[in-house]
């Protein structure tokens, strides 16, 4: 009975903080803090887009041909569209296991901001599938032959993309929550298009010694709006499912 | 309007005069441009295709704006009628996107030698297909109607915010890339001729989508009310 107890307060400890009105920071620590542990408890949450990038970056050459010339003028569209399905893949896991354990549920009648749980939602899913594409997409530059001083333009502009996708994913993914995985990813991946298009073309301008900071700038302001526009819109999609 | 019971008395009144009206001028309009409007001096007579194609792009981006301004209607003010409307009108815009892409691709042929080229208004175009499929696909996953409007009404929104973006970032890529080598009908002021009936086949497209999409909104009305008691009075008696 006396150990029952101890490993219910265990388990209900996060829960107890909550209802002590911390601050918003503090919530944010908290979610993140689980949601991270959670996620390295299972490791192919953060390998399977990392492998899957770069399955995707070897299939170019093996389709296309090795010749150096012709997979260094397509390696910004062929990085891009490897990141941007990699980060597709795994929308669907944001919501779907906290809504089927009920942790979810927990979240919501708690009394802090449902938007700032959706926001460190969004940034543990950045965490492990951007960051970890981030950190491939080098890798995939030099098989792709991108001369190096193209890499900080694509660092950055995948930074800011990948982001983007994150937040479009959570989306998708409270909008789709207890559907197939596929179904997210076709709602997400038309609204992407923009961001395919000036992340490549932060690349390509900068392999012909062009400014590009321009479409950096718009991938900035894109972000700035994303993150309280779909933030909340997510927020409001999650609430369907509690009508 | 905002109630299902007044909707429908109000809209039985209005959907001969709408019906009426837009084959007035449709009738008008097509007579006019396909029969009487001069011929191109450089496009002959394959230009008349203008007068499905261009009203049916407009309506196709017009209807988005409309289901983007219902879908935050029903966001903020949970106004079931909305939600209706929003899922009414998805269909026929995607149908107008899709004749305008068609008609397109058939002016495309015997004008710039393809079918396809990767434009800038027919990319956008494209995806705007694709936006509109995306929220089908959103709709008839979710088997609650309720659930499936408001769901359906937030993507709208971001559709809204972000078709802007859409066509700025394919004109950039576009200007990237090379220069089409065809342009869009290169006259730059049309004939007043050629503009006038163009301008009544326009307004004809609006009456047939304000005339479809009233239908539409009555059988989505009467499928979602059936077992309300004004439904089995009017369909009892």
């Amino acid at each position: 009975m006396l150990l029952q107890g101890t490993d219910l307060q265990i388990l209900t400890q996060p829960l107890l903080r909550f209802d002590m009105r911390s601050s918003v920071l503090d919530w944010l620590g908290i979610i993140l803090k689980r949601d991270l542990i959670i996620a390295f408890r299972r490791s192919s949450t953060y390998i399977t887009p990392l492998v899957f990038f770069l399955i995707v970056i070897t299939f170019f050459p093996l389709a296309l041909g090795p010749q150096e010339s012709l997979l260094s003028s397509l390696a910004p569209g062929v990085i891009w569209i490897a990141a941007l399905l990699a980060s597709l893949l795994a929308v669907e896991s944001i919501f779907s296991e906290d809504f089927r354990d009920g942790s979810l549920d927990d979240f919501f009648v708690s009394l802090e901001p449902s938007f700032i749980l959706v926001f460190a939602k969004v940034m543990v899913h950045w965490l492990i599938t951007g960051l970890p594409i981030l950190i491939a997409s080098s890798l995939a530059a030099i098989i792709l032959y991108l001369p190096l001083e193209s890499f900080v333009p694509m660092i950055l502009s995948l930074l800011l993309g990948t982001s983007f996708m994150s937040l479009l994913g959570a989306l998708g993914a409270a909008l789709s929550l207890g559907k197939s995985a596929i179904l997210s990813a076709i709602i997400v991946l038309p609204f992407s298009i923009p961001t395919l298009l000036m992340g490549t073309s932060v690349v390509t301008f900068s392999l012909n010694n062009q400014d590009y900071s321009g479409f950096l700038m718009m991938m900035g302001a894109m972000l700035a709006i994303g993150i309280p526009m779909l933030c909340l819109l997510t927020v409001e999609a999650l609430l369907l499912n509690y009508d | 309007m905002g109630s299902p019971p007044l909707f429908y008395r109000w809209s039985s009144k209005i959907i001969p005069w709408l019906g009426i009206l837009a084959i007035i001028f449709l009738t008008l309009g097509l007579f006019w441009g396909l029969l009487i409007a001069p011929t191109d001096y450089k496009q002959g007579d394959v230009y008349r295709i203008l007068y499905v194609h261009v009203p049916s792009a407009i309506l196709g981006q017009s209807i988005f704006m409309f289901m983007a301004a219902c879908g935050l209607i029903n966001v903020v003010w949970r106004a079931k009628i909305s939600g209706m409307m929003l899922k009414s009108a998805a269909p026929i815009g995607m149908s107008f996107t899709l004749i305008a892409l068609v008609t397109g691709s058939v002016w495309g042929k015997p004008t710039w030698g393809t079918w396809w080229v990767w434009d800038a208004r027919l990319t956008s175009t494209l995806i705007l297909l694709f936006i509109y499929a995306a929220l089908i696909g959103l709709y008839s996953s979710i088997d609650d109607k309720t659930k499936a409007d408001r769901a359906v009404s937030i993507l709208s929104i971001v559709g809204l915010a972000i078709i802007p973006v859409i066509k700025k970032s394919v004109d950039w890529w576009q200007t990237l890339h090379q220069p089409s080598t065809f342009t869009l009908t290169s006259s730059p002021s049309m004939s007043p001729e050629m503009y006038q009936p163009l301008l009544l086949c326009v307004i004809g497209f609006y009456l047939i989508f304000a005339f479809t999409l009233t239908l539409n909104l009555r059988n989505e009305v009467i499928d979602r009310e059936r077992s309300k008691n004004w439904v089995k009075q009017i369909f009892v008696n």
